[in-house]
């Protein structure tokens, strides 16, 4: 059995001042597994996930990556494993150009510089940002450099992601951009935790749920189990995806499985009436 | 996040008698205790305001904050002595005290340090009591009646207010590069960690500017304000105290330069001198070894 690249052992974080943000939570990270993670500002979906490469130390509890002790390692060296998104790409991006600031991350991994080039353009071509490569990332529309920000974390080469709102701000377009990258990342194997208010991305990705409600996770399980429970929506005052809202409504009493897509609402209706 | 705390100069709120104290009297005192400071290096005439300003924070009840400020400024500032010892700012000759191996501690030196550092807190105490006891809109609000235009006042107060969201910015910023697995210290954390929060700060700054006019900054007449600052006898009178005390002060240190010049007096036994010095040297070290080691542990 392969290990998990993310174990929590009953972690907990209180912040300086004695504010609890996150109560002792046990939870073990499959590999290659998508994790969506939900819950209202303030629930400690932030706290948890900046865990995962050591942003945050435990204050309780630990943190076990790759099967090891997180404790003594520093951020620069777990973020080898982890890789971490931020929400906002201009919080990260300095370089001049899109192909220095790839060359960012695995140059202080300590790369030799053959590596290094070799890391970036498998980040251009995964991404498909070979046209990108000269400009300058302030000048690059706000999709692109989220696109860049990211490839800038995939060129490190970490086998865990953690995508912060990886679709806010994104139109149409650029939200259905990060739904492909997932599932190309998962294609590759790599295991991806998304923090996000997009229940439509969650739904579609996500293997499984973790719900955070006031500094604890209430609900783990799969979108379509989570978004089926009132109890644990109403608690998290989250909706499930609007075409789930809507079949809920349409045939309460369904004993079928719950559609989280248009795509498997359709073929519902359309089953139905064959 | 907490692991890089700012150094908290904020308005502390309680209910002493320098919180209710009209901002302009406290102004007052800030800007008096700063030419007294100034106008002499006589140790033990700043070591008396240095502790008059220990006690009116001790009694504003805001002792908590200024010694979290303190815990910062005063091991760094503890280097004055120690280098002032070694090198006094003084015309030579200097008088040696004590040597070790290449090291000579000069009597003018510990004068000069103790001067200086004395001086650099007898100042600021009077500066940082004012801004832990008052409210920023009670100080913009008091100015406001003494004829400062509206404006002035916005622009150091939107300025304070974008000390702390910088402050953040910064860590974010700090984290995200960290997370790309740069380490938090040396030359090459600077274009990383400076470039995103410039840009952000200068892009928040145009839409500050944007957001305040579309609320009639620009407007003519007067500007009222929803605090109201009177002031009272016990203001009038602390603030003349004030002007007094600076006034008299300053012209006594003056007149009596030559007496309270103790540059070659031996005011401290020798041995006391260099324990000064040995104490100093030894917190400013660990202080910096400390910092060191938990910059590197980030």
């Amino acid at each position: 059995m392969t290990t998990p690249p993310i174990v929590c052992d009953a972690l907990g974080h209180e912040y300086a001042g004695g504010v609890l943000a996150l109560k002792p939570t046990t939870l073990t990270i499959q590999p290659g597994e998508v994790l969506g993670v939900v819950g209202q500002n303030g629930s400690g979906k932030t706290t948890l996930v900046k865990h995962f490469n050591g942003l945050l130390r435990p204050t309780s509890g630990r943190l076990l990556i790759n099967g090891e002790d997180a404790r003594p390692r520093p951020v620069h060296d777990l973020a080898r494993h982890v890789g971490y998104v931020f929400q906002n790409p201009n919080h990260q991006l300095f370089a001049t150009t899109v192909e220095a600031e790839l060359r960012f991350g695995p140059t202080n991994l300590g790369l030799t510089p053959e590596t290094v080039a070799e890391r970036v353009q498998q980040a251009t071509s995964f991404f498909g940002i070979e046209k990108l490569l000269t400009s300058h990332p302030y000048r690059l529309a706000f999709p692109l450099r989220k696109l860049v920000a990211m490839a800038s974390v995939y060129a490190m080469g970490p086998d865990v992601f953690v995508l912060d709102e990886p679709t806010t701000g994104q139109d149409h377009a650029g939200s259905n951009m990060v739904r492909k990258l997932i599932e190309r990342l998962r294609e590759q194997g790599k295991t991806v935790v998304i923090v996000s208010h997009d229940m439509a991305l969650i739904a579609e990705v996500a293997d499984r749920v973790l719900a955070l409600w006031a500094a604890e996770v209430i609900a783990s399980g799969s979108p379509r189990a989570i978004f089926a429970e009132d109890r644990v929506m109403q608690r998290t005052k989250l909706y499930p995806p609007q075409i789930t809202q809507f079949a809920r409504r349409w045939a309460p009493a369904s004993t079928r499985p719950l559609p989280l897509t248009v795509a498997e609402a359709a073929a519902a209706v359309l089953g139905e009436e064959r | 996040m907490a692991q890089h705390l700012p150094i908290p100069v904020v308005f502390v709120p309680r209910n002493s008698f320098f919180h209710r104290l009209h901002p302009v009297p406290k102004l007052i005192w800030a800007v008096g205790a700063i030419v007294m400071a100034f106008a002499t290096r006589n140790p033990l005439v700043l070591l008396v305001l240095f502790v008059l300003g220990i006690l009116f924070i001790a009694g504003a009840g805001v002792m908590r904050a200024y010694g979290r400020v303190m815990l910062v400024l005063f091991p760094i500032s503890l280097s004055l002595i120690v280098f002032q010892a070694l090198a006094p700012a003084f015309p030579q000759p200097w008088t040696p005290i004590a040597g070790f191996g290449p090291f000579t501690i000069y009597q003018e030196g510990i004068y000069s340090g103790l001067s200086l550092l004395l001086r650099t807190f007898a100042g600021s105490n009077f500066a940082v009591l004012l801004v832990l006891t008052t409210h920023p809109a009670d100080l913009f609000t008091a100015l406001q009646k003494f004829g400062v235009p509206h404006e002035l006042n916005f622009m150091v107060s939107a300025s304070l207010q974008l000390i702390p969201i910088v402050q953040r910015e910064f860590q974010i910023v700090l984290s995200a590069q960290r997370s790309r697995g740069m380490r938090a210290t040396g030359f090459g954390a600077a274009i990383p960690s400076m470039v995103p929060v410039f840009a952000g700060t200068i892009e928040r700054v145009q839409q500050l500017a944007m957001s305040l006019e579309s609320r009639a900054f620009g407007s003519k007449g007067a500007k009222t304000s929803l605090r109201e600052v009177r002031a009272s006898a016990k203001d009038v009178i602390f603030g003349l105290i004030g002007i007094v005390v600076t006034v008299a002060v300053t012209v006594l240190v003056l007149q009596y330069q030559a007496q309270l010049d103790w540059s070659k007096t031996p005011f401290m036994p020798d041995w006391v001198s260099v324990a000064l010095v040995a104490v100093a040297a030894l917190t400013f070290i660990a202080f910096t070894i400390a910092l060191w080691w938990r910059a590197s542990r980030e």
